[in-house]
């Protein structure tokens, strides 16, 4: 069942697998809490960790929670049992808005760039919306917004 | 110091199980996906983004996989897929743009079978039945478990599944952009109401021979958390540009990283971030490159990726 949970956190269930579990999850209370751990280790040490350093060429595989010190798991237990008391909301923020730093360089706000229907054209074409929403979102393609930029092009010309 | 760190992050996991990603959620996500593949369809939509509004017609032929979105104001633009190009036809400056899906090129749909990957990064749960443009549609939510990506509301048909109207909402709530049908009909779509209504006959083909290929030298500092890198291709843009693109996705929304030599004459960069709609597209310049990202995230997203793209020469 551990070996299971691991592997949703990890999405590495299918669909129906992972319904079938996240169905036992809302049924077993044990499960429950070892999803929860699982969730609360993963996050403790993301929260530990800093986020840049990774390269691009190589990605990190998804790790197997399951294989982290029993410590943890302790206390993260003696945790689950004081906070089923506690209230929820106010300590839904700060995690949240720790994720992200500050707004980084580059925040200057531009016209879009010359050939920003081009570039619309190329990311609509892979972008994984299609499959949920067939062809809507190519209307920014050639929408008057993003053909705005090419007042040129009516005279067959480009820059 | 820890243990409150960790106490913050249980409060999380805890208030997002205890709420959301019911089997029932997730099924309504499959019928959609499946409802966007198998159904027939020819409707009138809106797309609504920052007070503008744009009105297009969307035809979908099932049965010869063809489909086809007319702008319904303005210029008649138009867009037609078949299962194997994408082409643009832009009748003012006489051009029509090809986008070919070769057979090797891996399109990185969103399958069914990873749909339940999407709970790692967002909480779904189901909403209420709320009516669209007269159907009664069952409401989706996805709502993002950090600040990089946006949610999203989808309202689907109760009947068929089909995706009638999407709102893409910011972290405080507040909606960004939503595609809305305003009148739709299912079923009963002849071959000859996906055909293009330009014949673009001595138009000029831009055709941007995109195929898979490795961008030598360009990597990213450090990643976005929960995008990875699904495809890698060069392409053509406009009439000889060679450009690079690189695509990370977390499943649903998607970033792509252009990068292109600036060539003698060429604009100079103008750093800084632009938007339309939900999509951000960010431009600086990087080892003599203009590196353009565009994405359907926050702009904060696509700035973080773009000031992690560097450039290191390759061994010879």
């Amino acid at each position: 069942m551990n070996e299971r949970i691991s592997a949703l956190m990890d999405g590495e269930l299918d669909d129906q697998s992972a319904g079938e579990l996240i169905q036992t999850l809302g049924a077993e209370r044990e499960a429950l809490d070892t999803w929860r751990i699982y969730h609360l280790i993963s996050d403790a040490l993301r929260e530990n960790q800093p986020l840049p350093g990774r390269s691009f060429a190589a990605p990190a595989r998804p790790r197997r929670w399951i294989a982290l010190p029993i410590a943890a798991s302790l206390a993260a237990v003696s945790l689950v049992g004081w906070l089923a008391f506690a209230p929820q909301q106010e300590a839904v923020q700060p995690p949240l808005a720790q994720a992200v730093p500050p707004a980084p360089a580059g925040a200057a706000a531009v016209p879009l760039p010359s050939a920003a229907d081009d570039y619309l054209l190329a990311h609509q074409g892979v972008s994984p919306r299609f499959s949920f929403q067939g062809m809507a979102p190519y209307i920014r393609s050639v929408s008057d917004e993003a053909r705005a930029t090419r007042p040129d092009e009516a005279r067959g010309t480009r820059r | 110091m820890i243990a409150s760190r960790a106490a913050a992050a249980l409060f999380v996991f805890s208030a997002g199980l205890a709420q959301a990603q019911s089997p029932e959620a997730l099924g309504w996500l499959r019928k959609i996906h499946d409802a966007t593949q198998k159904l027939s369809y020819r409707g009138t939509f809106v797309y609504q983004h920052g007070g503008r509004t744009e009105t297009s017609r969307i035809t979908r032929d099932a049965k010869g996989d063809v489909e086809r979105l007319e702008v319904l104001d303005g210029v008649a633009r138009e867009i037609v897929r078949t299962r194997d190009t994408v082409k643009c036809y832009l009748p003012e400056s006489r051009v029509v743009k090809v986008d070919r899906r070769t057979a090797d090129r891996t399109f990185p749909a969103l399958l069914p079978e990873r749909i339940g990957a999407l709970v790692r990064h967002y909480d779904i749960e189901l909403g209420e039945v709320q009516r669209v443009a007269g159907i009664d549609c069952q409401t989706v939510v996805l709502r993002p478990r950090d600040n990089l990506r946006y949610g999203y509301r989808l309202y689907a048909d109760t009947k068929t599944g089909m995706l009638l109207k999407a709102v893409t909402f910011d972290e405080k709530g507040n909606d960004v952009e939503q595609f809305m049908f305003t009148q739709l009909a299912i079923g009963g779509v002849t071959a000859e109401q996906v055909r293009p209504r330009h014949k673009a006959r001595e138009w000029r083909v831009e055709d941007t021979e995109a195929a898979p290929a490795r961008m030598a030298g360009w990597s990213l500092s450090s990643e976005l958390p929960g995008f990875h890198k699904v495809i890698e291709l060069k392409r053509r843009m406009g009439q000889s540009r060679p450009v690079g693109q690189v695509v990370y996705s977390d499943g649903l929304a998607a970033v792509s990283v252009f990068i292109e030599p600036m060539q003698g004459g060429g604009d100079p960069v103008q750093a800084g971030t632009a938007s339309l709609g939900a999509i951000h597209i960010y431009t600086r310049e990087v080892a003599n490159h203009r590196v353009t990202v565009v994405g359907e995230t926050p702009a904060a997203s696509v700035q973080r990726i773009g000031n992690a793209v560097e450039y290191h020469r390759p061994p010879q």
